[in-house]
């Protein structure tokens, strides 16, 4: 080890001369296979050659970054993929020099010329945040709660620009904020991080990167922790602040749809190494490497009304530990051979694939389309992603030709209220307001059928199902669950009955297993609440796993032993343990990996047409949404807005907040989210004390805001009921002026080609 | 099920279940865990030493702690008395050996009983919450503020008298230090089930109906199970510290009783003319205390999931490894 660091610090010092033979040949394969792209390296502002990363862990050393080069030029966006795991973090926390020492690092990263491994702390500084910045996941923890805003930006000047004036850097603040689009900047400067939303600190975040007009910019999951809406505006600032600075940017997301429109490169990553490169439409409209292609298939569309299953990648990434003798994704690659487990294939250059990209409009200076298969070329733009991962077909219910209106309702809501008081005062509490959390809901749902809330967090999606979980007498508004009333009998018998109708399934699948049960504790739990009898247990037990895709013999195992997306087969297993007829899913794959997440959507697909369940399930994502509801209600602010049959929701939304909520969605379509127009809200989610007399969403509403003042008044005076639309769909949504122009401030289109 | 001929898929699954070694019971492996820390091992083996030597070490010398060698006072270790005898001249050995046991005897009493006390205590306060909680909190900040010394000394010498008459002053101390000991545990233990109250798992069983008591039961009480041991092992070094300390002082055990804080205080005055009066009894309580701190480190890393001691002993290959990579991740 200590002869490879050696080796690796020479290299590093002295670059291209005194290297091993071994060393120089790569460098030389490197050269012809890339050859282009050394032209290119003349005016990269960063280039990455062979960067290895090895962790020392009691388990052995695992090399969790394997060799990996790109450029990256001035005003570009590279975009790195993968799932966790596959070591994009560890990547930009070694370009930027911020692992920690045990980290050994090898390779070169050079920033406009200069190498910047090996460097020390204190010259890293140097660049760090003044040529090269970073902007992390989770804007809530990244700012110190204790000091302005305005202190952390100038903060990020004074280190870099001591001979500034203070108020030049005041200005300067001022003006990043302005850019990052904060309303009144100059006021906002002496706010805290808590006066700030998760998407202003994320703004803010993004000021302090740019402050010093940095060279590159690195954005790790910017967006990961923000709701849709957000997410667009953040985007949007990101797109803002790469055209006002000129910075190359690197952007690393596990989302394919948010680099779709963003990037002008992908590397996919798998498993520590860069499994294929390309320009953005390469990656997309011709992948060339089966994990590739199985990412792309596994994300579902929100655009796309045709049902098809997703494509799930079985089986979890390979231990780095150690070093894969074959190819890294043959244990879950549908096509391995015998031949892809002799050896790791290299990145080769794609046949046909015009070196530098094929994207209409860039000349050179791209990632050129290289994958590591050795299947390369009979992977051509011929070949299906779901007939390749055989992806199961699309499920048919016995519900399905059965009109809804003549199917039993399973469950319904009436005039369903939850109002939190809100007190002020230390010693004597007096009420200054209500939270409005849930305001008068009523839906039904159906036998067989797969209902979802969707809206922005804070919009009473959660409160909403906590309330039916609750199930009380008092609660304001009547819950029916499988013809239980909560009003007629709340005692322990009929509550009993409607636990035996009605489960859930949570959003964390690791916090909702006991760590200390056995997935069969987990699993006999219900049962034995439910009575049955040890022998009827086991069986039913072995007859879960089987039906949730778990290897039976299993059971006796931890959840930790489990992956995430096994964990929630668990999870899901538990829910039907007591053959209830509705299954309440929280953001059930949110937490999930895309190619996981694609399996457990399917299982669920496949268990309300096996089984002829109905879910309710509250959703952020609406691609997922899409896929998998026949029924959608879209809350704003306690309030559904809009609801009806999925397709026609999604492909005709009357309500202006529809509208805005499906244009935020990323579609992992480069082309199509190039040109597409989209609608950017302004500002947050209002807070339920200065909620509107009105309409709720007059606020942020792009029809409000285009709107005659004479007519605006309607909206700012009157509440809008649902009103149903016009046959034949039995779509409902609550707005005067559904047809209403945007205003066009609200409207963004991306013409960077 | 009623057709005997059918082969039960239970029971096939279960045969082999029985044949796979790949799952290891979770007390075997905290087992393990715990054998892999050396030293956690050798604080075992020397506590227990220790506590055999407490009960079987007066059979070994003819002196109890009551005879006087009129001919042997205040000598050093010798062939007669292998550590000596006192300046009253009894058998420093003997000395010994009762005041291991009567130091031994406390810490374990007032490690468990607290920690049980704790338990019961932080336990209702998190399930109950609301009235209950403030009320219950409001005693146990009132517990904490007593000044305990006082107490102590109050107890053992002035005051209660009649106590002191009824029961033997080593009973007196444990039932003082008992009443003292246990608040700042059950405090974190009501915090720790408040914030278990509210993980999901909780929730789910709530939401499948199982009755509060098996929540509290089955889910409550094993994870913070291992907060309960390793708080056992805490108080029990505790319970010994502070009964040499108030020994020490002279308010804690009182003569003819011999704790190992008694002999350490009554030689303290002449550590120069009769060291092996205070060396000896100071060494036996490093011995004790050390030996269960280091017992306290073995402990925590077998029982916290999340520490980070899994280290080479994994003979049985990629299994285990795997597993904590995901623990690892699930974190």
């Amino acid at each position: 080890m200590s002869q490879e660091m050696t080796a690796s610090a020479a290299s590093a010092g002295l670059p291209a001369t005194d290297l091993s033979p071994a060393e120089r040949l790569h460098v030389a394969g490197l050269h012809t296979a890339g050859r282009h792209y050394t032209d290119a390296a003349t005016d990269a502002v960063l280039s990455v050659r062979d960067l290895n990363v090895r962790f020392n862990t009691e388990n052995g050393v695992v090399h969790a970054v394997r060799g990996i080069d790109f450029d990256l030029r001035a005003g570009k966006t590279l975009g790195i993929v993968g799932e966790s795991g596959s070591g994009k973090s560890v990547t930009s926390m070694a370009i930027l020099g911020l692992l920690p020492p045990t980290a050994e690092i090898s390779g070169s990263v050079l920033l406009q010329g200069k190498e910047l491994l090996g460097l020390n702390d204190k010259a890293m500084c140097q660049h760090r945040g003044n040529d090269i910045a970073m902007v992390f996941q989770d804007p809530l923890s990244s700012l110190t709660p204790v000091y302005t805003v305005g202190t952390q930006i100038i903060e990020a000047l004074t280190v870099h620009n001591p001979t500034m004036s203070k108020q030049a850097k005041e200005a300067r603040a001022v003006e990043l904020l302005g850019m990052v689009g904060i309303p009144s900047p100059k006021d906002r400067l002496k706010a805290f991080p808590h006066e700030f939303s998760g998407g202003m600190r994320q703004r803010v975040m993004i000021a302090i990167a740019i402050a010093n007009n940095p060279r590159v910019l690195i954005a790790d999951e910017p967006t990961t922790a923000l709701d849709v809406t957000i997410q667009a505006q953040v985007l949007e600032v990101l797109h803002t602040a790469q055209e006002e600075t000129g910075a190359a940017v690197v952007m690393i997301t596990h989302d394919l749809g948010v680099v779709a429109g963003m990037a002008d490169d992908i590397m996919v990553m798998y498993a520590g190494k860069p499994v294929e490169t390309g320009s953005v439409d390469d990656i997309y409209y011709n992948p060339r490497m089966p994990y590739t292609m199985g990412l792309l298939g596994a994300v579902p569309r929100v655009d796309v009304a045709e049902k098809s299953s997703l494509v799930p990648i079985e089986g979890i990434p390979p231990n780095l530990i150690h070093t894969p003798t074959g190819c890294s994704f043959a244990p879950r690659c549908p096509l391995a051979s015998d031949a892809c487990l002799q050896g790791e294939p290299e990145l080769w250059p794609v046949p046909g694939g015009a070196p530098g990209g094929t994207t209409v409009g860039t000349t050179g200076g791209g990632l050129p389309h290289q994958a590591a298969c050795i299947k390369t070329d009979s992977l051509g733009l011929e070949v299906d992603v779901r007939e390749v991962f055989k992806a199961p077909a699309v499920p048919e219910s016995r519900f399905d030709a059965i009109p809804r209106a003549e199917r039993r309702t399973v469950l319904e809501l009436r005039d369903v209220r939850k109002h939190f008081p809100l007190m002020k005062g230390a010693l004597i509490k007096r009420r200054i307001g209500t939270v409005k959390a849930v305001d008068g809901l009523s839906f039904d749902i159906r036998e067989g059928e797969c209902f979802s809330i969707v809206g922005e967090s804070g919009c009473g999606k959660t409160t909403t199902l906590l309330e039916i979980m609750e199930f009380h007498k008092d609660q304001d508004g009547e819950v029916v669950i499988g013809g239980l009333s909560n009003k007629q009998a709340a005692d322990a018998k009929t509550k009993g009955a409607m636990r035996k109708e009605l489960q859930m399934v949570f959003q964390d699948p690791t916090g909702a297993l006991d760590p200390r049960f056995t997935v069969f504790e987990v699993l006999s739990e219900p049962l034995e609440n439910a009575g049955m009898f040890k022998a009827q247990i086991r069986q039913r037990i072995l007859e879960l796993m089987e039906l949730v895709g778990l290897q039976p013999d299993h059971v006796n195992r931890f959840p930790n032993q489990f992956s995430g997306g096994q964990r929630q087969r668990i999870g899901i297993a538990r829910a039907l343990a007591v053959n209830p007829k509705l299954v309440v899913l929280d953001e059930p794959v949110s937490a999930l990996d895309v190619s996981v997440q694609a399996g457990v959507i399917n299982l669920l697909d496949q268990l309300r047409a096996e089984l002829g369940l109905s879910y309710l399930m509250v959703a952020h994502d609406l691609s997922v949404v899409r896929h998998i509801s026949n029924r959608v209600a879209v809350m704003y602010l306690g309030k559904i807005v809009e609801i009806g049959d999925v397709d026609s929701v999604f492909d005709n939304p009357r309500h202006p907040y529809t509208r805005a909520l499906l244009s935020a969605i990323p579609v992992p379509d480069p082309v199509q989210e190039r040109t597409r127009e989209r609608i950017i809200l302004q500002g947050d989610l209002p807070s339920p004390l200065e909620a509107p007399k009105g309409c709720n969403f007059a606020t942020r509403c792009p029809v409000f805001a285009a709107l005659p003042p004479a007519k605006q008044e309607k909206c700012l005076t009157l509440e809008p009921e649902l009103a149903a639309a016009p046959a034949p769909t039995d779509q409902q949504f609550a707005c005067f002026y559904p047809d209403g122009e945007l205003d066009e401030d609200m409207l963004v289109v991306h013409d960077t080609h | 099920m009623t057709n005997l001929n059918t082969v039960d898929p239970a029971t096939v699954a279960e045969a082999k279940l029985e044949t796979n070694d790949v799952v290891i019971a979770k007390s075997s492996i905290i087992l393990r865990r715990f054998l892999r820390n050396k030293t956690a091992v050798v604080g075992l083996v020397i506590f227990l030493a220790l506590t055999v030597f407490s009960f079987v070490g007066g059979f070994f010398t003819s002196w109890d702690k009551e005879t006087i060698d009129p001919f042997n006072i205040g000598m050093p270790p010798s062939a007669e008395h292998l550590l000596g005898t006192s300046q009253a001249g009894i058998d420093l050995y003997a000395l010994t050996v009762e005041g291991t046991r009567i130091s031994i005897l406390i810490g374990l009493v007032v490690g468990l009983v607290s920690v049980l006390i704790a338990a019961v205590y932080g336990c209702t306060m998190a399930y109950f919450g609301g009235k209950v909680d403030k009320v219950m909190l409001f005693i146990l900040e009132a517990l904490i503020m007593m000044p305990a010394l006082l107490v102590v000394a109050v107890a053992t010498s002035g005051g209660g008298n009649g106590l002191q008459e009824t029961l033997p002053s080593w009973l007196l101390l444990i039932i003082v230090l008992l009443v003292f000991s246990w608040m700042g545990t059950a405090r974190l233990i009501r915090s720790l089930s408040m914030s278990l109250m509210s993980r999901d798992f909780v929730k789910a069983a709530q939401y499948m109906g199982i009755p509060p008591r098996r929540i509290v039961w089955r889910h409550l009480v094993p994870n913070i199970g291992s907060l309960l041991v390793l708080d056992i092992t805490r108080g029990v070094t505790g319970a010994i510290l502070a009964e040499v300390a108030f020994s020490f002082i002279g308010i804690g055990i009182k003569v003819p009783d011999v704790s190992l804080g008694v002999l350490i205080g009554q030689a303290t005055s002449q550590v120069s003319t009769f060291p092996w009066m205070f060396w000896v009894p100071l060494a036996v309580m490093f011995l004790l205390t050390g030996s269960l701190a280091m017992m306290n480190d073995g402990l925590r890393d077998a029982f916290d999931p999340n520490s980070s001691s899994v280290g080479s002993a994994r003979k049985s290959g990629t299994k285990t490894g795997r597993t904590r990579k995901t623990q690892e991740k699930a974190v």
